[in-house]
């Protein structure tokens, strides 16, 4: 169990390294939108929302534009690359 | 048919072939199966007779239940979920082609300081292999599931 965990440290701290910022949340109160309802706006699972979020995943090309058509705003505007990526 | 029509058809029986999922409640069925096949194979080591064909069509039969498993759609099959299977098939690879490489290794050595007399190289079966490959796989995805 212990040996589990590491490795799911691990795979967090790999991820984690190479994921960027965003201001999903803030775009999503900015609408009155809760992350169930954003999710199957969207088509996917709140948790999908919630690991955006976190930047714990990076969504693909299609799920960001699908996002800028809700916030009805460029991409660029929600996803901020910082100095590692 | 000219060479971009076939390799156009050919990506596209790929993708329809890499994209192919069974629905969500074969994941119940196949544990279940899962589940009654190894009971029945534990139950077979207090039967006395000759039971290793029995045996060998349980193990497959446990195999085909993870495999359906691992094919079975999630609830949401979104592409989180699909980063997290191609992850899970990455690890589960590296996982077995180790496993088939060392593994052997490690037990002619165990042989070789326990019992000397028995020490010999011996390829490992695919039972062995295929079972290491989906439960690495398993394990993973489920992993990666749950810390997110």
């Amino acid at each position: 169990m212990g040996n589990a965990n590491d490795l799911s440290n691990v795979f967090l701290h790999l991820k984690k390294a190479r994921l960027m910022k965003n201001t999903l949340k803030v775009e999503r109160a900015i609408l009155n939108l809760t992350q169930d309802e954003l999710a199957q706006k969207i088509g996917v699972s709140r948790q999908t929302i919630n690991s955006i979020e976190a930047s714990r995943y990076v969504p693909s090309t299609v799920l960001a534009l699908k996002l800028s058509a809700i916030f009805n705003k460029s991409v660029n505007e929600f996803f901020i690359l910082d100095e590692n990526d | 048919m000219n060479l971009n029509s076939i390799k156009e058809h050919d990506r596209k029986s790929a993708q329809r072939l890499l994209n192919f999922r069974l629905p969500t409640y074969f994941k119940k069925i196949g544990w279940i199966a899962f589940f009654a096949l190894l009971t029945t194979l534990i139950l077979t080591k207090f039967i006395d007779g000759d039971l290793e064909l029995l045996k060998d069509i349980l193990r497959r039969f446990m195999l085909a239940a993870l495999f359906v498993i691992v094919l079975a759609k999630e609830n949401i099959e979104d592409e989180r979920i699909q980063a997290f299977r191609a992850q899970a098939f990455s690890f589960a690879f590296l996982a077995g082609v180790l496993y088939t490489l060392f593994q052997p290794l490690i037990n002619w050595i165990a042989f070789k300081i326990v019992k000397p007399e028995k020490a010999a190289f011996q390829d490992l079966g695919d039972f062995q292999i295929l079972w290491v490959m989906l439960m690495i796989y398993l394990m993973f995805f489920y992993i990666l599931k749950k810390q997110d």
